[in-house]
């Protein structure tokens, strides 16, 4: 009885065990930390590896030692026979269980220790590139004070080049976290943080805030895209470039609605709307000279598709519960219009 | 039993009127010192250990004979004593963190 | 309300043998006060259970909108809240603890048992308030943590911190009576030959929870009284404007964050060492080093709150020290947990459920503390915190180590405390269960964590690979909750089994199982004479070697202790003052929400309840002279309680002086420290030590039984206190008209205020005091025999004078120098 419970029991662990296996072989892990791109990761990934090496060791050494304490002195029971030995300490083996988890302890800090000095270098070189992160309640604000150029919820950098980022928070505390390029660093309302980092692999990567900031902290995510330097110098190069104003169609009416409905009061569009002198801070909402030239909206909740967009600003509460874009209450061909003038914004 | 011979065994005798004129007698003098130290300029820069010394003997005094901490038993001292070096600890790290901050993450005014 | 002793001879009726509503509401008696506690919090248990199931069903799938982010933001903080405040820690300090101390240390109550039901009564009412958002649908929404400046008034609207806020500060005053009570109840109450040395290990936990307790709890309560003067007065302690930080409540929240893990995690390791020697029937293992690891566990854990903050940049010089001071505990923790392995060694083990618990706390708590030790790492640290790998850190260390021992100490103790045994059969399954479903449940979340998935996310994107586990846990949580099902039906159908339980049902090792199931109301017939650890064991077998089963020896024992003859024992008499006092309490509350009028009526109720509470407490003392003859440890327990209420003071000033010295370097503009007036504080300062004098003269002239002239001193010190009050009301005054400095204009006026203003504040409790004082002198009523109440006021007041010794110094005399 018991065992064919306890076979059933491998069994349906074995299935499990199977269907995790399937997906993990099926599906890729965008915010995997085991998959370090960059010097940092590494750096974090190699500490990561021999401290849980350490904690294996000493779990595997207790559950031997309490299951077979378990197993052979619990057999004894219902036996008759006499009375344990009543002991109660040895010296030796109180000794040899203080020192050994100080020796391991001491293997654990030296290289604890030296990536904590590594990880936060007080001074960067000159050629390292700036990137400002700037945190709002609930999406990513990013500049390039050395090159003129600012974007939101999608950040580009180049490989293989020290990026510095330093992070500022425009309202409450949240945490700026990439797994795949190195550990997350809170930003903090008051003072500038920061995370120095060479990303080795260029690519696509996932981000999200990792510290709880209000209703919508779920829908903060943002992207990393990591580019060759031709990659990245092209792409700075269209950043900087002013939006092309539609000439004429549904595209051009759309760029009127949007002047003349309250989106300008909040979110930029150069040299068309907002306002001419920037606020030293950021914006409240996202700049969208580029917008069409991103792969998400609402930082990282939606897939950059018109019909996306579309519902975004028909209801932008029940895509990103909190947020402070307010219903417009555009409908029909209006709506229609300032989708078709966002999305030409290349 | 005596319930108070246990009493007797650890709590000495408190001191009489005489001790704790003398003490506040030297309380006096060493907060007019105090004040002393504060408007004499040529001991401004030395005003801060000054300031500690003189603030913790007067501490000190109170505590043992005001509060009876030299007569009574010991396991007062150390009720009082543990916690008293736990606060400093707490307050000279938060001191320490703190600086930090302000040093190498200088304020900054938000905008919004 | 009268103060009539009663009085118990003869038979041993139980102490639920009274019943009556009235006698439960009134009820000082240290096991029903426990059965209080554990009725409310088992109700809490299943309430935060409840929240849990909710959060963990809303992520069964991704993209799940079951919860709106709103609800699901207020689930998790209160199932983090209500687990934390209102379930492991009054399961383990006000049920098990209440009920076992006294009964552990050969004592008849705590020491103080009118507070002692003030604590339940007021950590009932902070409960209900916090919970009272479900009404409104406004519970607490910030986490458990509540980290500023999310919970600023701008960022929070509504009234969900507010009842957070207010309500923590209530269960912090519950909290921090407790744990006052119950440490002079260990030193203090201890019957004789129980030495330090001999305590059973769960008093030694208890005793060293009650001092983490009492020097952790003050760093909260300065964070919270910011936090609410930021809500309702508009000052800037946590907001990052004038210079302001909102680290400022991380470090004061985790000084008290990290000492409260422990709280909830020694009297866990306390349970554990007395269940697992009892069913292996061999003495704990290294006893001694047991206790020393669980001293150092709690020492150590005031140096390392940084941890919590790796990831806010506190720099690599802190970010190493904490991290090494983090990794040191596990050297302790490992001495504990091999301990409890050689215990179990070569032992002759009945495997009851309450082992069980036992031997899988052992392994769960391990895995729980092993993956703390890769946290307190930095690196390592920053890329798991707030990740689900934190998560599945905390809930092996709180379920699968504290709420397994909570369980196993249920399976242990509830025979003694009901006198019925809970079904095995039911146990087992329970336990098999719960074990299964809480791997399942928080095991994977360690994956999930590698993973990347933040946590406190109320829904989360398909394709991140995070589908199966949240599934999968899920379903776990579930058979959790049949688990706990099973639970309550045990204890309901053990309740209505008329099988009554021997008196040491599991032969065991020490005193409280040499007494009655259920106790009698005064617990011990006369007082034992401990002769060396595991008392009760030594009782039966007259040696730590036991003669085999002689079960006729136990019988012995406990018949040779009935017929030596019972004491008249008096035991103190019921009280309304406990309830009243809660309820001012709950009523300043509310009236900080809604009207200030209801605040100064909760006032009223708490002074009145305070006062009456006083005077019975004096005749209760005399009563006991003959019961304290026995007890006296050479120190009276009110002043050894007045003593660590002044320790625990230390912290909340040096909490409160610290941030003082660190906003003032940080103020940003308008008046500082300079236009302090050192003429007019000079003359404070006079005033206060001359009054200071007078309290010993006061004193002194009591102890010798000088009437009159003590009366006098009395009145001249209240006076004198009054006069230095008067200079405060003069200085502030002054500072708001002349100076136009208001205590939300900068960084130096709000933390000036509130400094001198709470000492000024604790000055005039002081002064109220010592007027009642100087009245009951007045009216003869202060005798010679009670210079005891004058030496403790005293001791308050000298404490107040070192204070301002202190202030004095470093806000007036240093008020120059900028970064003092």
């Amino acid at each position: 009885m018991n065992r064919r419970f306890g076979a059933r029991w491998l069994l349906w662990c074995a299935l499990l065990l199977f269907s995790g296996a399937t997906e993990a072989a099926a599906r890729s892990y965008p915010m995997d930390t085991m998959a370090p791109r960059s010097d940092l990761a590494e750096l974090i990934q190699s500490v990561y590896v021999q401290v849980t090496l350490w904690d294996l060791l000493v779990l595997v050494v207790v559950i031997v030692a309490l299951f077979l304490a378990i197993f052979w002195f619990s057999t004894r029971f219902g036996e008759p026979g006499e009375e344990p030995v009543q002991f109660h300490s040895h010296m030796g083996l109180e000794v040899a269980w203080t020192a050994g988890p100080i020796l391991i302890l001491v293997l654990i800090t030296v290289p604890t220790v030296r990536a904590v000095f590594n990880t936060q270098p007080y001074h960067w070189p000159k050629e390292a590139l700036t990137v400002r992160v700037i945190a709002h309640q609930w999406w990513w604000e990013f500049r390039y004070p050395s090159l003129g150029a600012q974007t939101a919820n999608e950040v580009h950098i180049p490989a293989d080049r020290m990026i510095h980022f330093e992070l500022e928070s425009a309202d409450v505390i949240h945490s700026f976290w990439m797994p795949a390029l190195g550990g997350k660093r809170d930003v903090v309302p008051g003072q500038i943080n920061q995370i120095t980092l060479v990303a080795k692999v260029p690519g696509e990567y996932y981000g999200q805030c990792a510290e709880f900031c209000g209703a919508s902290h779920a829908n903060m995510r943002f992207r990393v895209f990591v580019d060759t330097a031709e990659g990245f110098q092209r792409w700075v190069a269209d950043q900087l470039k002013p939006p092309v104003m539609p000439a004429s169609g549904l595209a051009s009416e759309g760029a009127r609605i949007y002047q003349n409905a309250p989106c300008a009061i909040c979110h930029r569009v150069k040299g068309i709307s907002g306002f001419s002198k920037q606020y030293e801070g950021g914006f409240r909402g996202p700049d969208l000279t580029h917008f069409a030239g991103r792969s998400t909206l609402a930082a990282g909740v939606l897939d950059n598709t018109p019909d996306n967009l579309a519902t975004w600003i028909q209801d932008p509460q029940t895509v990103k519960p909190g947020a402070l874009m307010p219903r417009l209450g555009l409908k029909g061909h209006e709506l229609t219009a300032l989708v078709a003038y966002l999305e030409s914004l290349k | 039993m005596n319930p108070h011979e246990g009493a007797q065994a650890l709590e000495h005798e408190h001191p009489q009127a005489p001790v704790y004129l003398a003490v506040a007698v030297v309380l006096t003098v060493l907060t007019v010192l105090e004040i002393a130290v504060f408007y004499a300029p040529f001991l401004q820069p030395v005003l801060v250990p000054l300031l500690i010394v003189l603030a913790l003997a007067k501490f000190v005094l109170v505590a043992m004979f005001y509060m009876h901490l030299h007569y009574d038993a010991g396991v007062f001292t150390s009720l009082f004593g543990f916690p008293l070096l736990l606060a400093l600890l707490i307050g000279a790290s938060l001191l320490m963190l703190f600086a930090y901050l302000a040093a190498h993450l200088s304020p900054v005014i938000p905008y919004l | 309300m009268a103060a009539q002793p009663k009085e118990i001879a003869g038979q041993r009726p139980s102490y639920l043998a009274e019943g009556g509503l009235v006698g439960w509401l009134t009820t000082i008696d240290h096991k029903r006060v426990a059965v209080l506690y554990g009725l409310s919090s088992l109700f809490f248990l299943f309430v935060g259970g409840f929240e849990a199931l909710l959060v963990r069903t809303q992520l069964a799938v991704p993209n799940n909108h079951l919860l709106s982010a709103d609800t699901y933001n207020q689930m998790f903080t209160m199932h983090g809240t209500t687990m934390i405040f209102m379930v492991i820690m009054p399961l383990e300090i006000g049920f098990f603890a209440n009920f076992l101390i006294p009964l552990m240390i050969g004592a008849r109550d705590v020491a103080f048992p009118r507070i002692n039901a003030l604590s339940f009564w007021v950590f009932i009412f902070g409960a209900l308030f916090m919970n009272a958002g479900w009404l409104w649908h406004a519970l607490p929404d910030a986490g458990w943590f509540g980290y500023a400046n999310l919970t600023e008034r701008y960022y929070s609207p509504g009234m969900n911190i507010d009842l957070w806020d207010i309500g923590l500060l209530i269960l912090g005053v519950s909290t921090l009576l407790s744990g006052l009570n119950f440490f002079v109840t260990i030193v203090n109450m201890r019957c004789p030959g129980m030495t330090f040395m001999r305590m059973p290990m769960f008093m030694w936990a208890m005793l060293v929870t009650t001092v983490l307790i009492l020097l952790a709890f003050p760093a909260l309560t300065v964070g919270l009284i910011f936090l609410f003067l930021d809500r309702f007065i508009g000052t800037h302690f946590y907001v990052a404007a004038l210079g302001a930080t909102p680290i400022l409540w991380q470090h004061l929240f985790w000084i008290f964050g990290h000492p409260e893990v422990y709280i909830m995690a020694l009297p866990a390791f306390g349970i554990i060492s007395e269940i697992l020697p009892v069913f292996s029937r061999k003495p704990l293992f290294g006893y001694a080093g047991m206790a020393y690891a669980l001293v150092l566990i709690a020492f150590l854990s005031y140096g390392v709150w940084g941890h919590h903050m790796f990831s806010t940049g506190m720099g690599p010089v802190a970010d190493a020290t904490f991290s090494i001071t983090s990794m040191l505990i596990a050297v302790p923790t490992g001495i504990k947990i091999f301990s409890w392995i050689a215990t179990v060694w070569g032992g002759k083990l009945r495997m009851t459920t309450a082992m069980y618990f036992a031997l899988a706390f052992i392994l769960e708590f391990t895995i729980g503390g092993l993956s703390g030790v890769m946290h307190a790492s930095p690196p390592i640290d920053l890329q798991q915190t707030d990740s689900y790998f934190i998560v599945a850190h905390f809930h092996y260390v709180l379920f699968g180590g504290m709420m397994f021992a909570i369980l196993g100490a249920f399976f242990y103790w509830w025979p003694k405390i009901t006198g019925r045994l809970l079904d095995e059969k039911l146990g087992r399954w329970q336990f098999w269960l719960t074990v299964i479903g809480f791997n399942g449940t928080f095991f994977p979340m360690h994956f999930l964590g590698v993973l990347g998935m933040p946590r406190r996310i109320y829904t989360y994107p398909a394709g991140m690979g995070w589908t199966f586990w949240n599934s999968f846990e899920t379903a776990c949580a579930y058979l959790l909750g049949v688990a706990f099902l099973i639970f309550l039906v045990n204890l309901v159908r053990s309740l209505r089994s008329e099988q009554a339980v021997g008196d040491d049902p599991w032969d065991a090792r020490t005193l409280e199982w040499s007494v009655g199931s259920p106790p009698p109301a005064h617990n011990f017939d006369d007082i034992v004479t401990v002769r060396g650890r595991d008392a009760f064991w030594l009782m039966k077998y007259g040696s730590h070697d036991a003669p085999g089963h002689d079960s006729s020896a136990g019988a012995r024992a406990s018949a040779a202790h009935a017929e030596a003859g019972h004491a008249h024992v008096h035991l103190p008499a019921p009280s309304w003052y406990p309830l009243l006092f809660a309820a001012g309490l709950l009523v300043m509350g509310v009236g900080a929400m809604t009207w200030l009028r209801v605040v100064f009526l909760g006032a009223g109720l708490l002074l009145v309840s305070i006062v009456g509470m006083g005077f019975e407490y004096a005749t209760y003392g005399q009563e006991t002279e003959e019961s304290r003859a026995t007890f006296f440890r050479g120190v009276d327990s009110r002043k050894m309680g007045m003593w660590a209420f002044l320790g625990s003071e230390c912290v909340f000033f040096a909490c409160l002086i610290s941030t003082y010295m660190v906003y003032k370097a940080r103020n940003l503009g308008g008046p500082d420290a300079a236009v302090l007036d050192i003429p007019l504080t000079s003359f404070s300062t006079f005033v206060l030590l001359t009054s200071s004098l007078l309290m010993v003269l006061a004193l002194a002239a009591i102890q010798r039984g000088d009437r009159k002239w003590s009366a006098i001193w009395l009145f001249g010190t209240a006076g004198f206190g009054l006069v230095f009050l008067g200079g405060q009301v003069y200085e502030f005054s002054k500072l708001y008209l002349v100076e136009h400095l208001a205590m939300q204009d900068n960084l130096f006026g709000q933390t000036f205020y509130t400094l001198v203003g709470t000492h000024g504040t604790h000055v005039a409790i002081g002064v109220v005091w010592l007027f009642v004082m100087a009245f009951a002198a007045l009216k003869g009523k202060l005798q010679q025999s009670r210079s005891l109440a004058v030496e403790i006021a005293g001791l308050y007041w000298h404490f107040v004078d070192i204070v301002w010794i202190v202030i004095f110094t470093l806000v007036y005399l240093m008020r120059s120098i900028k970064e003092a």
